[in-house]
């Protein structure tokens, strides 16, 4: 076998659902369920459903979910494998994926469980036409949605940053290879200025692809603030739903309740939260505890505010928990009392009022506008787990290109550095050869003899 | 027709730097061998620049050496200067060079072809080959005597239908004024090879007498110059300066002007040159801002004045070439001995090769050298070598001989000219090898001596004397790793009578060698008893502690690679059969049948799609020939 390993992959597809599919397979994969798995009892049995708790090495619960258990031959794939059915978002699907990708297993070719199918003859002969066609689509699709928006709107981050890592690659080659050449263009601060412009590239495709969650992802606002000041009348004027309880009792929203709105085109998910106070009973302090969970996975927070009533502790509290955050929209509700609240001077808030309607609008667009900040159609990208995962080590990776460089190592070992560079992110700007490389050598250097 | 009494195991054709080789080596093993050669006066002639090795040239010289072959002798005998390239880089990267005297070299690698048992040499031009059944059988010559052989070799070098330009004059010649061989690729053609045309090129020669050396830079050799060949013991050689010297604007301004009268702007010559090898009117034409060129004035023979400018390589008039050449510094009354000129030449694209340098189509024909494309002494001496011990394993009916690209530069090449063929002259890079830290000129001879000594082509003698070598480093290395220093205050003492810091906990001493300001023999001064090592053995011992880290990472590099190299593509596998390749990669695949995936990965044009298919397909026929 040459795709030994175990492999990893979203079976139900990358979109939101009710259930989502992950499928494992490879020997030893029973092994990594046992690392992953709470249910009852450890011990499986093939053909059953286990029922529990998918956990990080922090203990943390990731989802609550159901495992079946294949063993072989008796699978798909022939192998040992495993399917985990958990909730159907698409950030828990992504969470579960790489909770198994960090236990071991590696991402899926397309089409690889139906290939090792065939290796392990649980497919027929005949089928192989299928099969080869099947795995010719599944990475066509693959390309497309990894690549179709970077190719058709990016293609000049994607061409400068493959030009610009051949150029250092090349002007590596020149040195090693040309050392009788005159070559004083060569400079530290040449190739330092260009690789920050590599990094520069890197961080905007990652932020691209930030932006490109919002769209495809959607967005997580929590709204947040002291008991009783509105909140989940807020989450009913956004929505235009009725669902949060609202009454004039304060905590009464102990857990987290969630609404989802399409603000022009981006989906967003409002998290109406427990309000955070001190004194409050077993009950309410768990919602408070949710509450900080949910304002540390958030995308923005909305703090609301009472303005009819005088700034007390809480209130600070509120203030002390956005002090540092830039990504928080202040709104102060009940904007048809009389105003009592001093806010500091440095804050801009958006006045509203949830019982006569009014501010609503001005709190939309000013989010929108918070979402789409420097935004351009152009400046959006989808990326999958492995592309940031390989952008973000490059970007580790050219640190310490930045470092032999200024060390001047040897340009022997710089090479395998640059090398290194290039293989990270050949899934996202193609795979350099040594013709490629050798190109740009006479292009760009005068060098021969 | 005579038909030459006398049969040979092996012909070859051609006593340039492959055919010297393949001819050396299979008479070395003790098989009847042939050379024939349009002129018994110009074996082992530099047609080109007066020096042998550099850039991973010198890699392919020493991989020459340690399998029998005979460059590196040569030159070490012959050689006017000795420079290691390099030397201010990482020792990864260090190569040999040296300035030849041409007629001495030439003389002495005759020399040594005519004092060679089992190996006879005939002046002849080859016009034909013979073929029966598939099979080689013999060669007919231009006055008709058939000579009989089982296997053939042809490194005819640039002479297939060579043709010379010097400015808008033309001529047929196989190297300035000597004959081609016009014929002969006529014949290669009707046996079915796919015949194309290439261009190379090169400089004027001058009259040393009538340059002004003195308002020149000399450039000399190394104070204690090494040699090529792990044979050579007691090495002195001379040390011959060589001089630089710069074109300036008015050279590129005479040069601009007399574009038209150059036979590669004039749209006259129709074959490929290389980019690697530019001439100077490309130069000027591609890179206008620069101001100057480098020139290397380089001696050609110890006994004459005549002068080679590298760097100068062109095909301008005659008239031109006084001209531009009398612009630049010291030549400014310069004569010429010997004008440039461009030669265009066939080739035989090495796709139609097998690793073995053995001709798809028809066996026991193998092909080596310039005809396959490649520019180079160096390139064509290691394939000359290749060929030759592959001649001699299919005779002997052995299996064949492939380096493998984790292996040598040797290996490195001949996988990328069978696997991706040639579209321009191809020269050798280090950045073509892929294992570039592992691949080290000072290494060859103990990473190959195994190979070399399985295949027969070294003594038991030198043999042993390299596995000496090679326990000795390992040893040391082995001690440095095993052996740990503590920071007592007079051990800290110690190394800082080195200036280097101290230590503040149980350290090993390979953790200290590691340093950047630390070697071998400083180390030794505070360790008195570490092994006792010659220059080379401690030069090895430190890049294996230096760069343990980037060197374990090409190790494992090496692993990945060689899982890939391991799943053979069955020679009988039929592409047709396979689904879902375009009918592009088909072709490729047909046309170069891989060996294995991995080769198959490198084929240009190939995608991670196909790859897939095909292993699918491979894995499958594996898996049904089990018995179930």
């Amino acid at each position: 076998m040459i795709d030994d390993g175990i492999i990893a992959a979203i079976a139900s597809g990358y979109v939101e659902s009710a259930i989502g599919i992950i499928r494992v397979s490879g020997k030893n994969s029973i092994e990594l369920l046992k690392k992953i798995f709470y249910p009852k009892k450890n011990t499986f049995e093939p053909y059953k459903i286990y029922h529990g708790f998918l956990k990080d090495s922090n203990q943390k619960i990731v989802d609550e979910v159901l495992v079946s258990v294949f063993k072989s031959p008796h699978s798909y794939t022939g192998e040992d494998s495993f399917e985990i059915n958990c909730h159907g978002g698409l950030l828990i699907m992504q969470n579960v994926l790489d909770l198994v990708l960090k236990n071991g297993a590696r991402l899926a070719l397309p089409g690889e469980f139906t290939k090792r199918a065939f290796l392990n003859d649980k497919i027929d002969l005949l089928q192989a036409n299928a099969i080869v066609n099947l795995i010719k689509a599944k990475t066509q699709k693959a390309l497309d949605i990894a690549f179709g928006q970077l190719l058709k709107k990016n293609t000049t981050i994607i061409e400068e940053l493959r030009e610009k890592i051949i150029f250092l690659m090349a002007e590596n080659e020149v040195l090693i290879d040309h050392p009788d050449e005159d070559l004083s263009d060569v400079d530290l601060n040449k190739r330092l200025l260009i690789l920050n412009e590599i990094t520069k590239l890197i961080q905007k495709l990652l932020k691209f692809s930030e932006k490109g969650k919002y769209f495809f992802e959607g967005v997580n606002v929590a709204i947040i603030g002291k008991p009783n000041v509105g909140k989940s009348s807020l989450l009913n004027e956004l929505t235009g739903h009725n669902r949060a309880i609202v009454t004039d009792i304060p905590g009464t929203t102990t857990d987290i309740v969630s609404e989802t709105l399409n603000l022009n085109g981006i989906p967003i998910k409002i998290l109406d939260t427990a309000g955070i106070r001190k004194h409050s009973n077993k009950i309410e302090y768990l919602g408070i505890k949710k509450s900080h969970e949910a304002i540390d996975e958030a995308d923005i927070i909305i703090a609301v505010f009472d303005s009819s009533r005088i700034l007390d502790k809480n209130d600070e509290d509120i203030l002390n928990i956005i002090k540092n955050k830039k990504n928080v929209l202040i709104v102060l509700n009940k904007s048809d009392l009389k105003r009592k609240l001093l806010l500091p001077l440095n804050i801009d808030p958006i006045e509203i009022s949830c019982t006569k309607k009014t501010g609503i609008n001005t709190l939309k667009s000013r989010l929108y506008n918070m979402l789409i900040e420097d935004y351009n159609e152009s400046e959006v990208v989808s990326l999958n787990t492995s592309q940031i995962i390989a952008l973000k080590s490059a970007l580790k990776h050219a640190k310490k290109i930045k470092k032999a460089y200024i060390d001047s190592l040897d340009p022997a070992l710089i090479s395998i550095d640059l090398q290194q560079l290039a293989d990270y992110i050949e899934q996202i700007i193609g795979k350099i050869e040594n013709e490629d490389i050798l190109d740009n050598v006479f292009k760009n250097f005068c060098v021969g003899k | 027709m005579y038909i030459y009494p006398k049969k040979y195991d092996c012909i070859v054709i051609g006593g340039g730097h492959a055919g010297c080789e393949a001819a050396l080596i299979c008479a070395r093993l003790k098989l009847n061998t042939l050379l024939i050669t349009i002129s018994v006066d110009t074996i082992g002639a530099m047609s080109c620049n007066p020096a042998i090795g550099g850039l991973a040239k010198g890699h392919l010289v020493k991989e020459v050496d340690i399998f029998g072959g005979e460059m590196a002798r040569n030159i070490d005998e012959t050689g006017l200067q000795f420079k290691i390239l390099n030397k201010s880089k990482g020792p990864a990267v260090w190569s040999s060079r040296a300035q030849a005297d041409m007629p001495a070299y030439r003389l002495r690698m005759k020399h040594t072809l005519e004092h060679q048992d089992y190996l006879d040499v005939k002046q002849a031009n080859v016009e034909e080959i013979v073929i029966e059944d598939g099979k080689i059988k013999g060669v007919i010559t231009h006055i008709g005597n058939e000579f009989l052989c089982d296997a053939l070799i042809i490194a005819t070098g640039t002479f297939l239908k060579g043709k010379i330009f010097i400015g808008l004059n033309e001529f047929h010649a196989g190297r300035a004024w000597e004959p081609p061989a016009d014929k002969l690729s006529e014949s290669l053609a009707k046996a079915g090879l796919v015949i194309g045309r290439l261009k190379t090129g090169t400089t004027p020669r001058l009259d040393g007498r009538t340059i002004d050396f003195d308002a020149l830079e000399p450039q000399m050799g190394d104070d204690e110059p090494i040699p090529f060949s792990f044979k050579t013991k007691n090495f002195n050689p001379p040390n011959y300066p060589c001089y630089l010297t710069y074109t300036n604007t008015k050279t590129h301004e005479v040069i601009r002007e007399n574009l038209d009268k150059s036979p590669l702007y004039s749209g006259m010559i129709h074959g490929i040159g290389t980019r690697y090898c530019p001439s100077i009117e490309d130069k000027v034409v591609k890179f206008p801002d620069r101001e100057r060129h480098q020139i290397f004035l380089e001696p050609q023979d110890a006994n004459s004045n005549e002068i080679y400018a590298d760097g100068l390589n062109t095909s301008l008039d005659y008239e031109v070439q006084v001209k531009y050449l009398r612009t630049i510094k010291g030549l400014e009354k310069v004569e010429i001995i010997r004008p440039g000129y461009a030669i265009e030449y066939d080739f035989v694209n090495p796709i139609q090769l097998k690793h073995t340098l053995e001709t798809k189509k028809i066996r026991g024909l193998f092909l080596a050298g310039q005809i396959n494309g490649t520019s180079g002494y160096e390139e064509a001496a290691a394939q000359g070598m290749v060929a030759g011990i592959n001649a001699a394993m299919y005779l002997l009916e052995k299996p064949p001989f492939i380096l493998a690209r984790d292996e040598a530069y040797t290996g490195v090449m001949i996988d990328d000219l069978v696997t991706k063929g040639v579209k321009e002259p191809y020269r050798i890079f280090t950045s073509r090898a892929e294992y570039r830290l592992l691949l080290r000129e000072d290494n060859t001879h103990l990473r190959l001596a195994e190979k070399s000594y399985e295949y027969g082509l070294i003594d038991k003698v030198h043999y042993e004397e390299i596995q000496e070598h090679i326990k000795k480093v390992n040893e040391a290395i082995n001690i440095l790793k095993t052996t740990y220093a503590m920071p007592s205050i007079d051990f800290n003492k110690r190394l800082e009578s080195i200036n280097t810091k101290p230590i503040k906990t149980k350290v090993s001493l390979s953790k200290i060698l590691a340093r950047p300001e630390i070697n071998y023999s400083l180390l030794q001064t505070i360790v008195p008893d570490l092994p006792l090592l010659n220059k080379i053995q401690m030069q090895q011992t430190e890049i294996e502690i230096k760069y343990e880290g980037y060197i374990n990472l090409q190790k494992q590099q090496i692993e990945k690679f060689k899982k890939l190299e391991s799943i053979v593509i069955p020679e009988d596998f039929d592409y047709d059969k396979v689904a879902g390749l375009s009918a592009e990669i088909r072709t490729r695949l047909k046309e170069i049948m891989p060996k294995t995936l991995g080769q198959a990965m490198r084929i240009p044009g190939m995608t991670p799609v196909a790859i897939q298919i095909i292993s699918i397909f491979i894995h499958k026929k594996h898996v049904q020939s089990k018995p179930a």
